[in-house]
């Protein structure tokens, strides 16, 4: 196999714009990291303090945006007087719930569409991704009135469903790539070898565990970050975190501290599910796009 | 153990016939080779004798039973794909469980016969390393492994030693033909090499354009193929053809060229039967029954020109230029003719063919 080094040589053009990468990249961290950063810390200060900041140019009064006693009491406040761990527990159901359905649904019809031909495959593979291609807004006042009518408003169900409706197609158009990938050759020594085809897709599914993998952390993001879904179809009795964390918005009111609280409680998670299975998330993507 | 019976067998792919009323019975316990260039339809027969492919028409039977309607699992069949289908995320030691797994057996039986299948098959040393980790003999005698783990009826391969390189290719001949005398289960071997099949099997199957050419032994296959395709597509170097016409003279019958007149031999003549008499032809005759020589043996010797010397080792291949054609001849590495010179062919009539002009079928 030959080296996979990129060979490169430094010319003064090269290093000049070695030096902007390096600064626009400084940059574009300060520009991501700041609200995260700013978020966190202003989630453990007093309301006064959260409000100290230096005058425009002042740089050296910068120190006073950590002249703060930290407290917990914004994160006490989501979990005893809002009911925060219910609401945890909302978007982890939903998140989750609509995962797991979505990617079992999903594989069964991405490994139908990638083995089995049948008249009008291209056209029904087409329709499935075509649901995705209207804006969610765009169905939100229909979808609305359907779940409605079958009680559905308001309910845990009903938002699994919802997110369910948006995820399915993505799972069905990822992981046909992913089966595509495997060479039928395998599942056919499995049955010859004697399983079922049912058995020999399930014994495929470890080839295929990285896109399911990758598949199921995008699904949850989607669902956990949803805003749209979860205030309209949600609304009442399946409150999820960033419904919870809009609610804290009053009119006489602005509960900063919980905010940022509420901000920092609905981020970590994803963050440290992110961390983990960075490395499989990497390879799930990609992997489905090179030919072994 | 079973006798496998294609009878009138089709397969259809849309429009598209792959393989066209297929009738071939292989005895319990041989080896056969099914024999062809690519889309020949020897992989479509395979894979409805597996059960992956519907069979479009015609019944295959395995001893007495009639097998088209059942499942791959429940034909009792062991399959050796071309490309391996070694499960990846698995040891050599679960690749080759794995049948006993699906059919439960118990975990002693399972110990048992995969490592007297790894012995056999000197794999021991691997049975814990994943496929990754092998080279490609490796890799095919974990598949084989797989294969003969189940004692199963019938013993279907695929090509399976096409990717190996030419040394380990021969080496696997030997061992797979070995294999199968031991284990004594009918084997369906499908390859596109020759030498394979002339090697390996006990009974050949020639296909073409989805039809059987010729059945027989590998000694039939090549001395008295059936038709100009058969006498052309086995044997390494090929056979050489030469269009000449039938003239008769006398008693005798002769072959007739721009470059030469040769006799049939007096059996040849009533093989022959009357039926191209003086008509065309195409003679054809393999480089090993022709010698060449640099003086004229006898009157009736093809007179040409060198055009190239291959040596091939323990043998001497000579290209030889005879007016508007080329024909190869084989010979002894100390033959000394060299490029341009002129040269004289004589053909041992024993072992020469002559072919109909038309469909090609054999006369003798």
């Amino acid at each position: 196999m030959a080296s996979r080094d990129v060979v490169s040589y430094d010319t003064p053009l090269s290093r000049a714009l070695k030096v902007l990468a390096g600064l626009f990249l400084a940059l574009y961290l300060v520009w991501t990291l700041l609200p995260f950063f700013v978020m966190f810390v202003s989630s453990f200060k007093d309301l006064l303090e959260a409000f100290k900041l230096p005058a425009v140019g002042d740089w050296a009064g910068i120190t006073v945006f950590f002249e703060f006693t930290p407290t917990f009491k914004h994160y006490t406040s989501l979990f005893t007087e809002n009911s925060f761990g219910t609401y945890i527990l909302n978007s982890l159901i939903a998140a989750g719930g609509s995962a797991v359905i979505s990617v079992i649904f999903g594989s069964l019809a991405a490994y139908s569409l990638s083995r089995v031909d049948f008249r009008g495959k291209q056209d029904l593979f087409f329709w499935i991704i075509s649901t995705r291609m209207a804006p969610v807004v765009a169905v939100m006042v229909p979808l609305y009135a359907i779940f409605r009518s079958l009680d559905l408003v308001g309910t845990l169900p009903g938002l699994i469903l919802a997110y369910t409706t948006f995820n399915l197609p993505f799972a069905i158009w990822i992981l046909k790539g992913f089966f595509d990938n495997v060479p039928f050759a395998i599942e056919e020594a499995q049955m010859v070898d004697g399983s079922t085809r049912f058995q020999a897709f399930r014994s495929i599914l470890p080839l295929v565990a990285p896109g399911i993998g990758a598949f199921v952390v995008l699904c949850i993001l989607f669902a956990w970050n949803d805003f749209l879904f979860a205030a309209i179809i949600g609304s009442g009795g399946a409150k999820t975190l960033p419904v919870a964390t809009r609610e804290l918005v009053q009119p006489q009111n602005i509960q900063w501290g919980s905010i940022m609280a509420a901000g920092v409680v609905t981020t970590a998670p994803m963050m440290l599910l992110g961390l983990v299975i960075r490395k499989y998330l990497v390879t799930g993507l990609t992997m489905g796009a090179v030919k072994e | 153990m079973a006798t496998v019976t294609i009878k009138n067998v089709w397969k259809y792919y849309g429009e598209t016939p792959a393989v066209k009323d297929l009738n071939i019975t292989c005895p319990d316990g041989s080896f056969v080779s099914i024999l062809g260039p690519s889309g020949c339809g020897k992989s479509s027969t395979m894979r409805m004798l597996a059960g992956l492919e519907h069979i479009s028409a015609g019944d295959i039977l395995f001893d007495d039973q009639r097998i088209n309607d059942l499942a791959p699992k429940d034909r009792d069949v062991a399959m050796v794909f071309e490309n391996y289908a070694l499960y990846p995320h698995k040891t050599v030691y679960e690749n080759i469980a794995n049948p006993l797994r699906l059919r439960k057996a118990s975990e002693d039986t399972i110990k048992a016969r995969v490592t007297g299948a790894a012995k056999l098959l000197e794999i021991s040393h691997l049975l814990e390393r994943r496929p990754h980790e092998l080279s490609g003999g490796q890799k095919q005698r974990v598949a084989i492994g797989r294969a003969i783990v189940r004692e199963p009826k019938l013993f279907l391969f695929d090509e399976p030693i096409a990717h190996l390189d030419a040394k380990l290719r021969a080496h696997m001949r030997g061992e797979i033909k070995h294999l199968q005398r031991t284990l004594g289960t009918t084997m369906i071997y499908v390859t596109h090499d020759q030498l394979e099949a002339l090697s390996m099997a006990d009974y050949i199957a020639v296909m073409h354009d989805g039809e059987l050419q010729q059945w027989g032994t590998p000694a039939e296959i090549f001395n008295h193929p059936v038709n100009a395709w058969v006498a052309g597509f086995v044997g390494e170097p090929a056979m050489n053809f030469l269009t000449c016409d039938i003239k008769g003279q006398g008693d005798d019958v002769l072959l007739r060229h721009s470059n030469f007149e040769i006799p049939l031999l007096p059996g040849q003549v009533r093989q022959l039967n009357g039926a191209a008499q003086a008509g065309t032809a195409r003679m054809g005759v393999r480089p090993d029954a022709l010698s060449i020589s640099m003086t004229r043996p006898d009157e009736a010797a093809m007179q040409g020109e060198i055009f190239v010397n291959e040596l091939l080792g323990g043998d001497m291949l000579v290209e030889v230029q005879l007016d508007d054609c080329r024909i190869r001849v084989k010979t002894t590495p100390e033959f000394e003719g060299k490029p341009g010179e002129n040269c004289f062919l004589s053909v041992n009539r024993d072992k020469w063919h002559v072919f109909d002009a038309g469909d090609g079928h054999a006369y003798f």
